[in-house]
């Protein structure tokens, strides 16, 4: 116990010196901002109750579950659902966002970081009795994650280094041995993959119908589980029910069986409408609201029936990028992107000043209800440990945008309001977002807006997310701006395939086989010595390098971060809410007050 | 008169399956389609997809296709919607039922208010009663039924310290938690979430269907048997509600099938807007994913229950008109 | 000719007792005269917003300044914050007043597409343009409801009599011929015209619109609406023409006609339809409501006219969230006209119902 917990303590500490950085788009005069890290300590210091056993929380989603498979599941409406079923040899804590014990009590790496023993908490039990052992494990690996008969596996990528699998070994029923071809930073916190039951899946997987195996039709009593919960029914487009694992491995600090409560219930709803009057009537207990509904939550949360909580900006980025494609199209031998364009989108001081002209605090104060934070680099406040608060910030400044399209050579010679560049090219290109996201296109609206009035002319156009992903990441490369959103996670390397030259999702110009910019070549070398430096301290300043440069170069232009609005029922007790990891993070150990039943 | 009904069934159906195979056309037409967002995700092989065309024939030309629909319907298999990840034949008969309950409500009101109102009108002509029900018609029959639904989400949330009309739903069709609600909780959930927009589509249907029976009645009291009636000496109530009254109505009767019809259809739109999960907005979110299937099985199903309203025209005709019977 | 001109005075002297239809009709003319003057009527331009002006109030007029009596009257500035709750709270500048005036200088537009002016009717002199005079109050990013009902008429009020003038002629053309050829032409003719009546209309206006992509700029979706709302509509009004040309086909007169050898066309075109011309003006202006609904309805729910553009059901659109109806109402303005016009409509077709029936 061993280096890892050393280091994860020493992250911790860090974590509470982080300098408190307010960001947060205000008038004078307005409601005031929320301390989140503030919070954010508190809940680092949290100490649970010891609760009582019973009860039940109904919480609600608006998608069935496409299925109950960790493996192949693709989506997150079914991760919504697994995470309660099963764990792994390691969790994410709530809180931190850092990887802790789970099934695994303690691990040993060796010296040259190639070699991880895990050893596994002794006693431990699946849902059917039946001992969690290092076989479960083995199997889990070698049998489903590297069976190529199983497919899509959401997973696989992850634990191919360099396009190798591990070398994954049970020594004896409680320990474990991974061995890797190369040091891989991320692999502690990649091992919250879910570990599944030999004894139930082997005869399965033998038969090569595994891909089939815990789908929404399955009998629920054949899924065995390590997570705190096991399902117990599932009736299509109404609710799906978990009830509490007997066998589970935590205990509170007075040794009672965790979790608390008998069951969670997701009622599977069909509007926020719906939703949002549900919660008020205190037919479900928890609520991830939008900014417009604050008010009226916030005036009935005197009634005394539930609790209104401001976390903090949300992950789920919303960005701004030109198309920086130098390629050709080696059938034409035409270039992908005009070379005027090109000339422009590449030119560092040309993004900045668009990202002057972003008006950051009317996005939020017109779509999120005043409700929300701008954005200045990849990684967002919640997403924790990694985020480096002290990025270049570009607050909404006409005058810096114009002075820097002046700088690049753009002017408005034959007044026509639009700029021209030093050729006498007018600014004017498109500009698509997806459809189907109504904040997306509203902000979608303000940036048109933005941009016209520096002088750019701009063709506005909806398409379908297929249709632009397809556009973005397939030849001919046909666009110049879009604005899109990616969900955010607390490991940078796993947004690799965003910021390395040759990532697919590398959207400004995907796939290069060499970087085309010598920012992009020092990106390149962060993840790439991100990904095998160990020393989580040095990590951290690795990535905060690349969080800099990335808004330094601003290939991504940010925008702005809903705030987390959560809302739950204060008969629902031993909440911890935490910017990192919202509400609900604790509910193994959430218990209901006794003789709060009255609704 | 059995045999006209047959005669316009087998008009009709191949109507509707002619109706089917230009919806066909025009999904083909439109840009991009279902497995599109199957072929950009890396997650998915190519050969899933490639076994998903071969399966559903999507790499044929669109008549072939066609084709392959008909024989499928013909089994009883309206396909796949892969938007829902479950068969079209379920997922449509799901709405159907929830499309009924809202139609036959709006219907039953209607009727139940028009008709009392129309007779009123008529016995009372050119009295300011009648004056102001016929400004009520108009105004009912022009407000959008959209704008009408806005309108009454609007003045609930007005009214919402008030007890019962303040708490009133506003959209969908069960509350969040439905399912763990006692049987009576559970039929009082889905008449309060039916109240707006059963008021919606009956205040829009009143007023044709009062007008009517408004003039009906007019035409029937003006005939030679009620002045007989009259001149006998037999006491007005009973001349008006007793006889009048029984052959205005007869010739309304025709009328239920095809305002059960016209119901259905304009609840397509208001299903949008409340969330009511019926087949209009089954209908809006299967062409807004290119859910070709699903699509075409909606459309089947509207068109079969507009051909069912009028049929329950033709047999409810018969019933009441004894003359038609020969 | 004396006869017809007898026929018509009488219906418009039947007409004009119709009090209803008439103020149906001049409520029209009102509506369609704005329209055609949108540019000067509306205060500012369709895409003119000020942000610090989200969701504004309708602006109050203070007809009452200094404790005297005030024409025309005073606004004065406004501008919000976020109170505690997160609701806007507007706060008006008693400091600054300025009177609304008329014919007042702003934005540059050009009348009928090709006048330019500066000068609208009315407005409010603030060259900064941060006072601002907002009838109807502003949606989400500061933008004139009132001016842009009154560009979004142009969509919605023109969209009727042009799906009507299409309907009009499919109908003539099919339902004439239908009637007057009868036999195998008239058996297709009308059993096509029946597939069309036999789905929802609704659903048929969906499925047509899924025919072409989404993302079309919205004076091209303007035009497509047109056509898929004829397309729909034409079955009915020819049904209905087949019916009559088959009874007037078989007067006496038109067998004459036949007799000395006029052509077909002839005879449909001069000897025919000019006698459903009244039923027809009646049932067309009857039909107008639905095709400014269904224009309305594509929009609210997305799949017409799109921002910056504006029609009074994409502006209703704003309103589909309930929280939003909530805290701004105003922002159901656009359905009030909606249901103005419609109205009219109706009124005026009754009125012409009654004036051009012989029979009543």
């Amino acid at each position: 116990m061993h280096r890892a917990l050393i280091s994860l303590c020493s992250v911790s500490l860090l974590l509470s010196l982080t300098s408190c950085h307010k960001q947060s788009a205000s008038k004078s005069g307005d409601a005031a901002p929320v301390d989140y890290m503030a919070i954010q300590k508190k809940a680092e210091l949290f100490v649970p109750a010891v609760g009582k056993t019973g009860g039940e929380i109904i919480l609600s989603t608006f998608s069935d579950p496409k299925s109950f498979n960790p493996i192949t599941a693709t989506e997150t409406s079914t991760s919504e659902f697994t995470q309660y079923m099963y764990e792994g040899l390691v969790r994410i804590n709530g809180v931190s966002r850092l990887p802790e014990p789970s099934l695994a009590r303690s691990w040993d790496i060796s010296a040259d970081g190639l070699t991880w023993t895990f050893h596994l908490r002794p006693g431990i039990l699946w849902s059917d009795s039946v001992p969690i052992t290092a076989a479960d494990v083995e199997f889990t690996f070698n049998q489903l994650i590297y069976n190529n008969d199983i497919n899509p596996c959401s997973s696989r990528d992850i634990f191919l280094i360099n396009n190798k699998p591990l070398n994954v070994a049970a020594l004896d029923s409680a320990t474990v041995q991974f061995k890797l071809p190369v040091p891989f930073a991320p692999f502690l916190r990649s091992l919250s993959q879910e570990i599944l039951p030999h004894h139930i899946w082997a005869p399965i997987v033998k038969k090569k119908t595994f891909a089939q195996a815990l789908g929404i039709r399955t009998n629920p009593d054949s899924m065995v589980v390590s997570g705190p919960f096991c399902l117990q029914s599932y009736i299509s487009s109404q609710k799906v029910v978990f009830k509490r694992n007997p066998h589970y491995w935590q205990k509170d600090s007075t040794g009672n069986q965790l979790p608390y409560l008998d069951r969670v219930i997701y009622s599977i709803v069909q509007d926020q409408n719906a939703e949002l009057l549900a919660f008020k009537r205190g037919d479900i207990d928890f609520l991830a609201a939008k900014g417009e509904d604050f008010p009226g939550l916030k005036k009935d949360e005197a009634n005394g029936s539930f609790t209104v909580f401001r976390l903090g900006p949300n992950t789920g980025a919303n960005f701004l990028f030109f198309n920086q494609n130098t390629g050709r199209d080696s059938a034409t031998g035409k270039p992908f992107v005009d070379s005027v364009k090109l000339s422009w989108f590449r030119n560092v001081t040309f993004r900045k000043a668009m990202a002057y002209a972003l008006d950051k605090e009317s996005m939020i104060r017109i779509v999120m209800n005043g409700l929300g934070y701008p954005q200045w680099s990849p990684m967002t406040p919640a997403e924790g440990y990694f985020y480096n608060p002290s990025v270049t910030t570009y607050l909404y400044n006409i005058k810096e945008a114009k002075r820097l399209l002046a700088e690049a050579g753009f002017f408005d010679k034959n007044n026509d309001s639009i700029l021209e560049d030093k050729e006498g090219h007018p600014l004017e290109f498109s500009f698509c977002t997806n459809s189907g996201n109504n904040v997306r296109l509203k902000i979608a609206e303000i940036i048109r807006k933005d941009l016209e009035s520096i002088g750019c002319k701009i063709h506005f156009q909806q398409l379908e997310f297929n249709s632009i992903i397809a556009k973005i990441s397939n030849k001919p490369y046909e666009w110049d701006a879009v604005l899109l959103g990616l969900t955010g996670g607390s490991e940078p390397h796993f947004g690799r395939n965003v910021w390395h030259s040759s990532g697919n999702l590398h959207m400004w110009f995907p796939s290069q086989s060499k970087p085309s910019s010598t920012w992009e070549t020092s990106i390149d070398s962060i993840f790439d010595a991100g990904v095998v430096e160990l020393d989580v301290v040095k990590r951290k300043a690795l990535y905060d390098q690349w969080q800099s440069s990335a808004a330094d170069n601003v290939p991504l232009i940010y925008t702005v971060l809903a705030e987390q609005i959560y809302c739950i029922n204060n008969r629902i007790k031993n909440i911890n809410p935490s910017p990192n990891g919202g509400i609900l993070h604790n509910i193994e150990r959430l218990y209901v007050e006794t003789g709060a039943h009255a609704r | 008169m059995h045999g006209e009904i047959l005669r316009r069934l087998a008009i009709a159906i191949p109507q509707l399956l002619i109706m089917t195979f230009i919806t066909f056309l025009l999904i083909d037409l439109a840009p991009g389609d279902i497995l599109a967002q199957y072929r950009f995700d890396p997650r998915i092989s190519q050969k899933t997809i490639k076994a998903l065309e071969d399966k559903y024939h999507f790499d044929k030309p669109v008549f072939v296709q066609y084709g392959y629909w008909l024989v499928n319907f013909c089994k009883g298999d309206l396909g796949y919607s892969f938007s829902r990840n479950a068969p079209v034949t379920a997922v449509i008969l799901e709405r159907v039922g929830n499309t009924f309950l809202l139609g036959i409500f709006a219907l039953v009101f209607t009727w139940a208010i028009a008709i009392p109102l129309g007779v009123f009108a008529a016995v009372r002509q050119y009295s300011w009663t009648d004056r102001i029900m016929s400004f009520i018609s108009y105004f009912g029959m022009s407000l959008p039924s959209f704008f009408l639904a806005l309108l009454l989400m609007y003045l609930i949330y007005l009214a919402s310290g008030i007890p019962l009309i303040g708490s009133l739903p506003i959209s969908g069709m069960v509350s969040a938690g439905f399912d763990q609600f006692p049987w009576h909780r559970k039929i009082l959930d889905i008449g309060a979430h039916l109240m707006l927009p059963t008021i919606v589509l009956t205040v829009g249907a009143l007023a044709s269907l009062q007008r009517i029976a408004r003039g009906n009645m007019l035409e029937e009291l003006r005939k030679n048997y009620i002045t007989t009636a009259r001149a006998k000496g037999l006491p007005e109530n009973r001349v008006v509600y007793g006889h009048a009254l029984r052959n205005a109505i007869n010739p309304l009767i025709t009328l239920f099938g095809f305002s059960f019809s016209d119901l259905l259809s304009g609840a397509a739109l208001l299903e949008i807007i409340i969330n009511w999960p019926g087949l209009g907005s089954c209908m809006l979110a299967a062409v807004r994913s290119q859910d070709t299937f699903l699509v075409m099985g909606s459309m089947l199903m509207g068109g079969g229950m507009l051909v069912l309203g009028n049929l329950l025209a033709d047999v409810l005709l018969i019933i009441s008109d004894p003359r038609v019977r020969s | 000719m004396s006869r017809n001109f007898l026929h018509t005075n009488r219906a418009f002297e039947k007409f004009k007792k119709h009090s209803l239809a008439v103020t149906g009709l001049w409520v029209l003319v009102f509506l369609y005269v704005c329209m055609l003057f949108a540019e000067f009527i509306a205060p500012y331009n369709l895409d003119n917003g000020n942000r610090a002006l989200s969701f504004q109030p309708p602006s109050p007029l203070h007809f009452i300044h200094n404790n005297s009596f005030a024409f025309p009257p005073v606004v004065h500035p406004l501008s919000y914050r976020f109170n505690q709750l997160f609701e806007r709270e507007f706060i008006e500048d008693t400091t600054l007043s300025l009177a609304l005036s008329f014919f007042t200088a702003g934005d540059a537009v050009k009348l009928f597409g090709c006048i330019p002016i500066r000068h609208h009717l009315f407005g409010v002199n603030d060259p900064t343009g941060t006072t601002r005079v907002y009838l109807f109050g502003a949606d989400g990013v500061g933008r004139d409801l009132f001016s842009r009902i009154v560009y979004g008429s142009r969509v919605s009020l023109t969209v009727g009599l042009a799906g009507v003038l299409i309907t009009f002629l499919l109908g003539f053309i099919i339902g004439g011929m239908a009637g007057f050829y009868g036999g195998k032409i008239d058996w297709i003719l009308m059993r096509t015209a029946e597939c069309f009546m036999l789905v929802p209309s609704f659903f048929l206006m969906l499925a047509l619109r899924s025919a072409f992509p989404m993302n079309l700029p919205s004076s091209t979706v303007y035009l497509l609406i047109i056509l898929i709302m004829s397309f729909i509509g034409w079955a009915s009004f020819s049904r209905i023409i087949r019916g009559m040309t088959l009874s007037i086909a078989k007067r006496d007169y038109v067998t004459a006609a036949k007799a000395i050898g006029a052509s077909d066309a002839r005879i449909i075109l001069v000897h025919i339809l000019p006698h459903t011309m009244s039923f027809s003006i009646v049932s067309l202006t009857l039909s107008i409501p639905g095709y400014i609904l269904g224009e309305s309805a594509l929009s609210l729910i997305g799949l017409g006219i799109v921002d910056p553009a504006a029609s009074w059901g994409n502006l209703l659109g704003g309103a589909m969230n309930v929280a939003d109806i909530q805290y701004h109402p105003w922002i159901l303005i656009p359905g009030v006209f909606i249901f103005i016009t419609v109205m009219a409509f109706n009124f005026l077709g009754d009125g012409l119902r009654d004036a051009l029936d012989p029979n009543r």
